[in-house]
């Protein structure tokens, strides 16, 4: 398992005729999906727009997105890979057995109905959202989709992309990937990047009480980490960087305000598709962006003698590399 | 202010081969005849070389970056670089992260790198990640031949049209050159299909055949006066038998400049993976007796790596027949995007044709400034492993030696078992500098005459030629010494290079409804700010009469 078969959102607007949301309420939550890249548009190859495509929503309960989709599958909570490992057998021509399918809340009429709408599409796309990521199952819900995507490629165009929000962290991802190779949840403490998610991970760090400062720019984990996390955020110095009042700027030692991103600080953020768009202020305002505090920060710490003894640069820089 | 004496120098530009020979350069990081003072580096007995010019790698953008996404498992294991004083942390490996691609190209001898593969869509995020690469100087290409708008106007026949779209974009990319990727065949893609051949119909359009599409960008690249030709990475990649949709490729090139990318996955004879054999020599023979051509070899070494290209379809099929992991992003109306890791095995008789067809390339085709050193990086091998690659081309019995690795089927499917001749220093120098450096029409690289910048790397003679190479005792960038002694000393930021071509002053307004149609972001927002390149070099175009 691996991988990602994915494209960009004007692909979906362009091209999809057939379009599954599987855990997430877009209408409430992407308010403009819909409308900019979905279902709503009207294309070159799409040119009656909503009549030319077809609209599933995957979901536990009836949600405010259900009225916009033409089938509604309510799948039973914590079946969504049971649901996706069936399908996976069934477009193989797998059996599955009655029991299995009874199992997931689905009918089989149901899922035959919705596979041979998969591949008589020109061009399918899954959208999944953290009804389905960050449920019973977690990234193992997420892998089994997109291998669907893939596999759905043996009979036509398929691709998956997840519903991502919360300002940019796309954009964060993105540049600690060509930064440091690794997406999140690194560790710079042996002076290299090491990544492993569960222990390096902000929440993880947090709960066991391994860091002994914080510095928090454009999150609120105040609001949403467990007890332990906030806790131990409340008793070291934390440092946050907000426009706003938020739970952790309450209990942060030190607020800085910052001008809003987009607002009335300029920047680029990173879409769901990982493009880059670029940030054009409307507004002035008179606090510092959160680009420049940093900078002044790292400009005041490079005035400070380095940290690292001089014998201790990079001891086997040209090693060999290992090539299995 | 730097003096270099006493060394001898290979500098193939102007002719050198070998003379012991000075070198002088000024503040302003360009050789001169003499400077008054200023650092002198004693190369008595050590070999100068200009810094080496990579015409075709993938180091930064959405592409790779998808690619270190996938493969967390090769970070792991690979080469750490820890943070220093100077030196920021990250990793090595099959692709490596920003930093570490600046410290590991300049920590042999490169300084100057070319970004075969932009998408316009993203190229703000390939133009942050190139700030991020230190010390080497860059240029970057935009991805042309499958972008829809173009197309259509090709469709209908409107050349000049078709020829102000590619100018507009060029500029809106802040870019160098054009990259065609199988023409066509990636906009087919976008459907699931593909265009094989030079004369294959394309998915949604009626007349338009790749081979239109390779001739008129061809065309369009010579009449904008681009620097560096089309780069061409041609239709049926990777597939036995390809070498007649290669040749074809070539013929349609006739009276243009082009720049035929990673060829050694082009030049395949047999009509399926048990008959596939390296049909290099007829690849070679072309070359020969067309000087408006060159290429890189997109040479094979064998191991671990991860292929990346904008060549969809073609990925898909790798995906199929290896059962590894796919990543695929398709670009609205641009492109396509494909990553899929890959090891390559000396016990796999493909593999092994392939491996010996990227050296007979370099072997066979006799001029060395129509040939360079490349690997397609990170797809036939990771860009620190050129040395390997001089080693086997300076010596045919260890090339020999290594052919013994090859399964025995392999043998008459090759043809590297009769090639005798081995590259020499000044061979070398052309291969890996002088060559790249003027085929990217960047005359001030790759050469150590005077007003050139001074990029030069100073190796110890060794009969070790992998370690030689691999170990400069000396790299100097623009004058200012980044290596010494096996360690980074200093990391300053290169420049990027670009172009701007003329544009009409309408196409701005001919643009913008066919942009708004399939693209979902703001027209104005689209083209990247000049503002957003650290030292942005503007070359200029000049049109070549066909």
């Amino acid at each position: 398992m691996g991988g990602k078969v994915t494209c960009t959102l004007g692909e979906v607007k362009q091209r999809a005729d057939f379009i599954v949301y599987w855990g997430g309420n877009p209408a409430e939550c992407h308010p403009r999906h819909f409308t900019k890249y979905t279902i709503m548009q009207k294309s070159k190859f799409l040119p009656r727009g909503r009549k030319d495509r077809t609209m599933v929503l995957v979901d536990i309960r009836e949600t405010k997105s259900a009225k916009a989709a033409d089938i509604f599958l309510q799948v039973r909570p914590g079946k969504d890979f049971e649901l996706i490992t069936i399908l996976r057998a069934m477009i193989k021509d797998q059996h599955v057995s009655d029991e299995q399918i009874s199992a997931t809340g689905l009918t089989r009429d149901a899922i035959d109905d919705l596979i041979r709408r998969m591949k008589a599409a020109k061009f399918g796309c899954f959208f999944f959202g953290m009804g389905l990521s960050m449920t019973r199952g977690k990234h193992m819900n997420s892998a089994s989709l997109l291998m669907l995507a893939a596999e759905m490629n043996a009979f036509t165009k398929f691709v998956a992309m997840p519903m991502r929000g919360h300002g940019n962290v796309t954009g964060a991802d993105v540049i600690m990937r060509w930064q440091t190779g690794y997406p999140f949840g690194i560790s710079f403490n042996r002076g290299y990047p090491r990544y492993n998610p569960g222990e390096f991970s902000t929440v993880d760090v947090l709960v066991r009480g391994d860091c002994d400062a914080a510095f928090i720019i454009g999150a609120d984990p105040g609001a949403t980490m467990p007890q332990p996390a906030i806790d131990h955020l409340a008793r070291i110095p934390t440092i946050v960087l907000d426009p706003h009042i938020t739970h952790t700027s309450r209990l942060a030692r030190v607020h800085i305000t910052t001008a809003p991103q987009g607002i009335a600080a300029p920047g680029t953020a990173y879409r769901m598709d990982e493009l880059p768009m670029p940030l054009k202020p409307a507004l002035k305002s008179p606090y510092p962006s959160d680009e420049e505090v940093v900078r002044r920060i790292n400009e005041a710490i490079a005035k400070k003698p380095f940290w690292l003894p001089d014998g201790r640069q990079s001891p086997n820089l040209w090693s060999t590399q290992v090539n299995q | 202010m730097l003096r270099i004496t006493g060394g001898k120098v290979y500098d193939p530009a102007n002719g050198i081969d070998g003379q012991v020979k000075d070198l002088c350069i000024d503040d302003n990081g360009q050789f001169v005849e003499s400077v008054p003072g200023g650092r002198t580096i004693d190369a008595t007995g050590m070999i100068v070389f200009p810094g080496g010019v990579d015409v075709h790698t993938h180091v930064a953008g959405g592409a790779i970056n998808f690619a270190r996404a996938m493969t967390p498992e090769d970070h792991r294991r690979t080469q750490a670089f820890i943070r220093t004083k100077s030196r920021r942390s990250g990793l090595g490996g099959m692709a490596p992260t920003t930093f570490a691609t600046g410290y590991l190209y300049a920590g042999m001898g490169w300084t100057t790198v070319n970004e075969a593969a932009v998408p316009v869509l993203s190229a703000r995020h390939t133009h942050e990640e190139l700030a991020d690469i230190p010390i080497v100087d860059k240029a970057s290409l935009t991805l042309m031949a499958n972008n829809e708008i173009m197309l259509d106007q090709m469709e209908k026949g409107e050349f000049e049209r078709a020829k102000q779209v590619v100018a507009w974009y060029l500029w809106a990319a802040k870019s160098y050159g054009i990259k065609a990727v199988n023409p066509g065949g990636v906009a087919a893609w976008k459907y699931g299909h593909d265009a094989k051949q030079l004369d294959s119909p394309i998915d949604g359009y009626n007349r338009l055949t790749p081979g239109d599409i390779v001739t008129q960008l061809a065309r369009i690249c010579d009449e904008l006066g681009l620097p560096h030709p089309i780069h061409l990475h041609c239709n049926n990649l990777g597939a036995p038998g390809n070498i007649s949709t290669t040749l074809d490729t070539l013929v349609r090139l006739e009276g243009h400049r082009a720049h035929i990318a990673h060829s050694q996955y082009h030049a395949y004879g047999g009509d399926g993976w048990d008959t596939m054999c390296s049909k290099t020599a007829e690849l070679a023979e072309y070359f020969n007796t067309h000087p408006n051509l060159t290429t890189d070899a997109g040479a094979v070494l064998f191991g671990d790596t991860v292929t990346i290209t904008a060549d969809g379809p073609w990925q898909h099929l790798l995906h199929k027949l290896t059962g590894r992991k796919w990543g695929n992003l398709d670009v609205e109306n641009e492109t396509g995007c494909g990553i899929v890791p890959y090891t390559y095995r000396p016990s796999n008789l493909v593999n092994a044709v392939q491996w010996a067809a990227g050296l007979e390339l370099l072997l066979l085709i006799r001029d060395p400034w129509q040939v360079f050193l490349s690997t397609d990086h990170p797809n036939g091998g990771c860009f620190w492993r050129y040395p390997e690659i001089i080693h086997l081309l300076m010596n045919a019995d260890f090339r020999r030696e290594c052919m013994l690795k090859l399964p025995s089927k392999v043998k008459g499917r090759i043809t590297l078992p009769e090639v005798d001749r081995e590259y020499t220093l000044y061979e070398v120098a052309i291969s890996m500098s002088a060559g790249p450096a003027r085929a990217l029409g960047l005359r001030h690289k790759g050469n150590l005459g005077i007003g050139c910048d001074g990029d030069v790397v100073i190796y110890e003679e060794n009969a070790d030629v992998e370690q030689m190479f691999g170990h400069p005792r000396y790299v100097i960038k623009g004058g200012e010494v980044v290596l010494e002694d096996g360690d980074i000393r200093e990391t300053p930021q290169g420049k990027e290079f670009l172009v701007r071509p003329q544009i009409d002053a309408g196409i701005d307004d001919f643009m913008r409804p066919l942009f708004e149609d399939c693209y979902t972001m703001q027209f104005e927002n689209y083209p990247v700010e000049i503002e957003r390149l650290e030292h942005p070099d503007i070359r200029e175009c000049a049109p070549v009469s066909g």
